[in-house]
């Protein structure tokens, strides 16, 4: 057995095992995103990284083994930034159609998301968890394609739809994605530009992205033949 | 040279018992100082007089021509062949040895010829027709347009005005260590090798113990020459105390960094000391078997080693019981796929194993966990050849030379702007200055210094003022940049740093493995940033965007490529951030490189009329506008800069 030091607290562990197990013996969480034990242990989304204290170094804890008087650092300044840009890179990357994923909102990287305060997942993979219909199916003119999640609004439990107050994603996906389900879903392109403009015309980018938005819009109707 | 004539390493008599299934421990310094077995006169003079067959050539006269990849791709195989029709013609029997590259790179090919009694004269940028000439001026005692003599003897013609090859400022500040054969001995025959000291450092080795191997190479101060610079005695006894069986020796010879070709020039002028390094590493941490891992971009490399194998085997060098000493060891060449990830150990080892190139996360590093799970030593090819030089040169000399905590000689390689480029052997610790400007001679005619870039695209970008840095592991470091495997680009005036950024950023973006999110993503996010930069729609946040990003990629990758890929943004963003802030602010390229931002323009008084550049011109954006003038159309200009080339009177200018 060796003793390992995580923020500060003590614990005994197996010593071959890693800090993540460590961590957990602990009672500290280190959040994860692509370890799989048994499965898939390969350290590459480094979500899980922390800093071995004094030396300013970052490693993934899900594999670096633990040795006699490690200290580890998990939730400080430089491992937090480390761990949003780390999220950040991933959604850049990332086709966001929470609409349509298989998970229904019971995500992961929604989760991390809104924990470390990255923005870029629409309002629609936090609405999925409450269940109901979609909105959009009702022709309602809903802003949650295109509003970052995170709000945890009562709208989301009343199935009233979003006014879009937490502000616009400004990724192209995602507004492309969103364009194709409003007009797939016949929701008037009006309607949602005249709610919109209630809570984001203070925006710097507006202009911008109504632009975005309408191009997008005339586009998606010319390939669908509307 | 015939197959059939007698070479140093056959039997002398039928008294010699040495094979490669009897071995003699004393084979080696047998065929050269021997017969040690038994005395005869006959066995001794033929020893003396193919020894000096090798050192002198054929009849006394031996002509050597530089033939590297490097010399080759410039024509040395026309001047190879011209050589020996030339011979022929004039009826001459002399030796003519396929040279490695003894690092002059701007005066390739080569050619060097030795007659006894004259100076040996080397020849640069000798080409096919000219060979002849040279040839008969030589002979006649004319040494006048030799570009370098190795020796004065006062017989030959013009002696005096030719200075001596170590005289010439890119070979005066160098110690050529582990270089001393390169140019010199032929790399394809084992014997040469032996002739000129080979393999004495594995006798040496082989007759201490492991341990005491190891001990010699922790005083002399061996720092890992593949980039890290983590002390080679240090991985080699944790391999040796580490459990586990078999062993592993790998030679990194997975040498992909733009401008550095230190290792190719070795391996090709010199593949038996890197051999003989192999076996002594092997040796001392008690591994039975080796892999040379070669990138297959390095195709006559591959060769030579795979050639120094078979012939090393041949002869009891390689193989069971390795000279009686029981101590048996065997190797392999293995052809990388040829990516740059290769390089990185714990990729390496993935691609020998079979599967793909991909890094894994250390620790466990190799030395206790490395290939098939067995404890393995990865040594670079320069390392190793360092390894069988102190060996057989001691200790003493090697520590003698470098820094406090960087020991010894480093090949370093000038390319890019420099007015001699080129691969030099110097002491560690001689500064950035002196090694552009006192032996590359500085930055060529007309042009300006403006930046180095030290360490291929792993490494970091140095201005003027940080010139007078020495070159040591530490000193680089916390400069931003990498020693790296000592590639030097000399950057001049006429190129744009932002412009230099994206070229070493979108390198790493193609080569990244894809396997951790920090160096997939983040490579395409920093090329995606310059890219914008360059192109005239930078933004004031785009600066903290690369500096976050390559931040995070530095700190969280998992490899060294992704750790090291954004020190050329980094470190031009510290040095030359003045140069970021015009494309952005300025909308203006200061080196009128990036072509979104320059606009070509005639000068309306030096044109002539000529209409060179309309003819030129790819778009036909230049049209004749009234008598003699003629104008660009700004709306249809690609930038490609072919008028400025063609005009004759400088008339058009950037701006």
């Amino acid at each position: 057995m060796v003793k390992v030091l995580i923020d500060g607290v003590e614990v005994e562990v197996e010593p071959n095992s890693t800090i993540l197990e460590a961590a957990e013996k602990a009672g500290l969480k280190i959040p994860t995103l692509c370890y799989f034990p048994g499965l898939f242990v390969e350290a590459t989304c480094r979500v899980c990284v922390v800093e071995l204290s004094g030396t300013g170094r970052l490693v993934p804890s899900c594999v670096f083994p633990v040795s006699d008087r490690l200290s580890v650092e998990t939730d400080n300044v430089r491992v937090r930034e480390a761990r949003r840009i780390a999220l950040e890179a991933i959604l850049a990357t990332h086709r966001i159609a929470c609409q349509s994923c298989p998970r229904k909102g019971a995500c992961k990287l929604l989760e991390l998301c809104r924990e470390y305060g990255v923005e870029g997942i629409p309002v629609c993979a936090e609405c999925l968890l409450y269940g109901g219909d979609c909105l959009l199916t009702r022709e309602e003119a809903c802003l949650g394609p295109i509003t970052n999640a995170g709000c945890d609004g009562v709208c989301l439990r009343e199935g009233k739809p979003c006014v879009g107050c937490r502000g616009p994603i400004v990724s192209r996906d995602t507004v492309r994605e969103a364009v194709k389900l409003y007009v797939g879903y016949g929701v008037s392109l009006d309607m949602v530009l005249s709610r919109f403009s209630v809570y984001n015309s203070s925006q710097p980018d507006y202009c911008r992205i109504v632009k975005l938005l309408s191009n997008l819009a005339e586009e998606e109707r010319h390939n669908q033949g509307v | 040279m015939g197959a059939n004539q007698w070479s140093l390493m056959d039997k002398c008599c039928d008294l010699c018992r040495h094979s490669s299934e009897t071995p003699c421990r004393s084979y080696i310094t047998c065929a050269v100082e021997g017969p040690l077995c038994h005395d005869n006169i006959e066995c001794r003079e033929k020893r003396r007089f193919r020894i000096s067959e090798i050192k002198n050539g054929r009849n006394g006269l031996k002509i050597s021509i530089g033939m590297g990849s490097c010399g080759l791709a410039v024509g040395a195989r026309g001047v190879y062949d011209a050589t020996l029709r030339e011979l022929e013609r004039r009826g001459l029997e002399a030796s003519v040895i396929p040279v490695g590259c003894i690092g002059l790179c701007y005066m390739e090919p080569l050619l060097e010829i030795h007659k006894d009694g004259l100076p040996t004269a080397i020849y640069g940028r000798v080409e096919p027709r000219s060979v002849g000439e040279i040839l008969d001026t030589y002979l006649e005692g004319d040494v006048s347009g030799a570009s370098a003599l190795r020796n004065r003897v006062g017989t030959a013609k013009g002696e005096l005005e030719v200075p001596l090859l170590d005289e010439i400022d890119f070979l005066r500040y160098q110690v050529r260590w582990v270089t001393r054969n390169c140019g010199i001995a032929n790399p394809e025959s084992i014997e040469d090798y032996i002739v000129y000291d080979g393999y004495r450092g594995l006798v040496r080795a082989l007759e201490s113990k492991p341990e005491d191997v190891i001990e010699i190479v922790r005083k002399a101060g061996l720092r890992g020459r593949g980039g890290a610079g983590f002390p080679t005695w240090l991985k080699w006894s944790i391999c040796r105390r580490a459990e586990g069986l078999p062993k592993y020796v790998v030679c990194n010879a997975d040498e992909g960094d733009p401008g550095a070709f230190m290792n190719r020039m070795l391996a090709e002028a010199d593949p038996h000391r890197v051999l003989e390094g192999l076996i002594i590493a092997a040796y001392a941490i008690g591994a039975s078997y080796g892999y040379i891992f070669v990138r297959a971009e390095k195709p006559l490399m591959a060769d030579r080693l795979e050639r120094a194998a078979e012939d090393a085997r041949r002869y009891g060098i390689l193989g069971h019981n390795i000279l009686d000493s029981e101590f048996s060891f065997d190797v392999e060449v293995i052809r990388s796929a040829g990516a740059f990830v290769c390089g990185e150990e714990t990729a390496m080892l993935a691609a020998i194993e079979g599967g793909r190139a991909m890094p894994r996360q250390r620790p466990p590093y190799p030395a206790t966990h490395g290939l098939f799970g067995k404890p393995t030593v990865i040594n670079n090819v320069e390392t190793l050849a360092h390894v069988a030089t102190i060996m057989s040169d001691g200790w003493e000399k090697f520590a003698s030379y470098g820094t406090g905590g960087s020991k010894g000689t480093k090949v370093f390689c000038i390319t890019g702007s420099a007015a001699r480029t080129g691969a030099v052997e110097v002491p560690i610790g001689i500064t950035v200055r002196e090694l552009i400007f006192k032996v590359a001679g500085g930055v060529r005619e007309g042009r300006r210094f403006k930046a180095v870039q030290i360490g291929g695209p792993s490494g970091g970008c140095l201005p003027e003022n940080m010139l007078d840095l020495p070159m040591d592991y530490e000193s680089l470091t916390s400069a931003g940049a990498i020693m790296g495997s000592g590639g030097l680009i000399v950057i001049d005036d006429r190129n744009c740093i932002v412009d230099i950024a994206r070229f070493f950023t979108s390198f790493t973006m193609a080569e990244s493995c894809g396997k951790c999110i920090p160096c997939r993503v983040g490579s395409k996010i920093l090329y995606d940033t310059l890219t914008r930069i360059i192109e005239g729609g930078g933004s004031e946040d785009d600066l903290r965007i690369l500096e976050e990003v390559g931040t995070f990629m530095k700190n969280a990758s998992l490899c060294a490529l992704g750790q090291t890929a954004p020190n050329p943004i980094l470190s031009t963003l510290r040095y030359f951030r003045d140069e970021y802030e015009a494309h952005i602010k300025m909308k203006e390229c200061p080196a009128k490189v990036c072509s979104k931002l320059v606009s070509y323009a005639i000068e309306g008084g030096l044109c002539v009329g000529c209409g060179l550049c309309a003819k030129q011109c790819p778009v036909q954006a230049i049209t004749k506008s009234g008598e003699r003038l003629y104008h660009i159309d700004a709306s249809r200009c690609i930038r490609c800069g072919q008028c400025i080339i063609v005009c004759p009177r400088n008339a058009i200018s950037r701006r």
